[in-house]
């Protein structure tokens, strides 16, 4: 296996070209798939030394900027991610350990496009962008259209997410609630991410509910969302998103419950997490 | 390939596999304070310092520490005695096997929040597993350092 080092994106575009090549952010799921022969590549290209590639900033007023190979520690700590984004700086926190949240990059965690995982439902929550550069040029796709099945995603083999780009909504109330029944480092059972804006009355404008660990990726439970705007809700309405966003879940049987409970707890943790962002 | 870093303040280098994970690169050339454990970054005992900030060595290419400043147990309790000094003084250690791992952990600690909480030292050292449960002494050698520094 080669290793290679670039310093600019256009030497990592140039070294993803080769065939069998994967990028590596912070590689800690990488190292875990070498190690088990889950994946063989030829070559892997760090990006640990692509000055561009790191770094928070506010793109707009409106834009919050984190380059790809921001750090889940770096998440927690800015000022601006924790001002602008604290459900990001929140989820970031309960990821794995400090050792992990040290290493482990953003880009890392959408690209690997591990539903169980907790940066994809609350980055798809918060209408986040990937930002995606490869040989045939550059474009913007939305996380709602990013994540394309276990573990694929919309960036080819040979292009590079350089950054993602969050809009920062004025007085937008954002939750972030994982259950782990097992030990708190594990992956969630079902992780629920929810985003949502209020009018002076308390009558939802807009929200977005995501879900992680209950399909193929992280998904947005779009007509959960959809039966809240509009209405100041109620417990009866909560209830029917709840149940709407289990309705709307896919999840498999596994360690970390059996697809029934799996469903049942899609359910309760909804509800909670949407009266979490009522209650402020 | 070959790895070149700073390693306990000292210039290091050594031949090896190119998918080589940074706790083998370690212990092979002598560094055997860092310990595998559980070899998939939940418990603690490979922990190392790169760049200021601890890290998982059993998860970690060491490719990926190529140029970087990497600190073990042999070179942080020669750096800040005050490190030993709290865990012998509190005993946090029993069988010993997670202890580099707690020790490394306790510097990180002190790096990044220097004046943590009883709390704030529990969540941090939560992801150092001791399967002979001594925490009550770890935490305490842990609060005992930072009162140190």
């Amino acid at each position: 296996m080669l290793i290679s080092s670039p310093t600019s994106v256009e030497g990592a575009l140039e070294e993803l070209g080769n065939e069998n090549t994967l990028a590596v952010g912070g590689g800690t799921s990488i190292a875990l798939m070498l190690k088990n022969r889950l994946i063989e590549p030829d070559r892997l290209v760090l990006l640990n030394k692509v000055p561009t590639l790191s770094g928070i900033d506010e793109r707009t007023s409106a834009t919050v900027r984190i380059g790809a190979t921001s750090t889940l520690l770096e998440l927690m700590h800015s000022p601006l991610v924790n001002a602008a984004l604290p459900m990001l700086s929140f989820a970031s926190s309960r990821v794995g350990n400090p050792r992990v949240r040290s290493v482990a990059t953003i880009g890392g965690a959408i690209i690997h496009g591990d539903p169980r995982q907790d940066l994809p439902p609350v980055l798809l929550s918060l209408g986040a962008t990937a930002h995606i550069v490869g040989p045939s040029g550059e474009r913007d796709v939305p996380l709602s259209e990013f994540f394309l099945g276990f573990m694929e995603s919309a960036a080819g083999e040979d292009e590079l997410v350089t950054e993602v780009t969050v809009p920062r909504v004025a007085g937008q109330r954002t939750h972030y609630t994982r259950f782990t029944p097992g030990s708190e480092d594990d992956y969630p059972t079902v992780g629920v991410a929810i985003a949502m804006t209020l009018d002076s009355e308390g009558t939802v404008r807009d929200a977005r509910i995501a879900l992680g660990g209950v399909d193929s990726t992280a998904i947005l439970a779009t007509e959960a969302a959809a039966l809240l705007v509009g209405h100041r809700p109620s417990d009866e309405l909560i209830a029917a998103a709840g149940q709407s966003a289990a309705e709307g879940a896919n999840p498999s049987d596994d360690q970390r419950g059996s697809e029934s409970y799996k469903r049942a707890m899609v359910d309760v943790w909804t509800r909670r997490t949407i009266s979490a962002c009522l209650a402020g | 390939m070959n790895v070149k870093m700073t390693l306990n303040g000292e210039p290091f280098s050594a031949e090896t596999p190119s998918d080589s994970l940074l706790v083998d690169v370690l212990r092979l050339n002598g560094f055997t304070g860092t310990k595998e454990g559980c070899g998939v970054g939940v418990c603690g005992a490979c922990t190392v310092i790169v760049n200021e900030v601890p890290v998982a060595s059993c998860i970690y290419l060491a490719a990926l520490a190529q140029g970087q400043d990497v600190w073990t147990v042999e070179g942080l309790t020669t750096k800040d005695p005050a490190l030993l000094d709290a865990f012998v003084e509190k005993e946090g250690m029993q069988c010993g096997i997670c202890t580099p791992g707690q020790v490394v952990s306790a510097y990180a600690l002190g790096i990044e929040n220097p004046k943590a909480s009883e709390s704030e030292i529990r969540e941090f050292m939560a992801g150092n597993l001791c399967r002979c449960t001594g925490y009550v002494t770890i935490t305490e050698s842990v609060r005992t350092y930072l009162a140190s520094k």
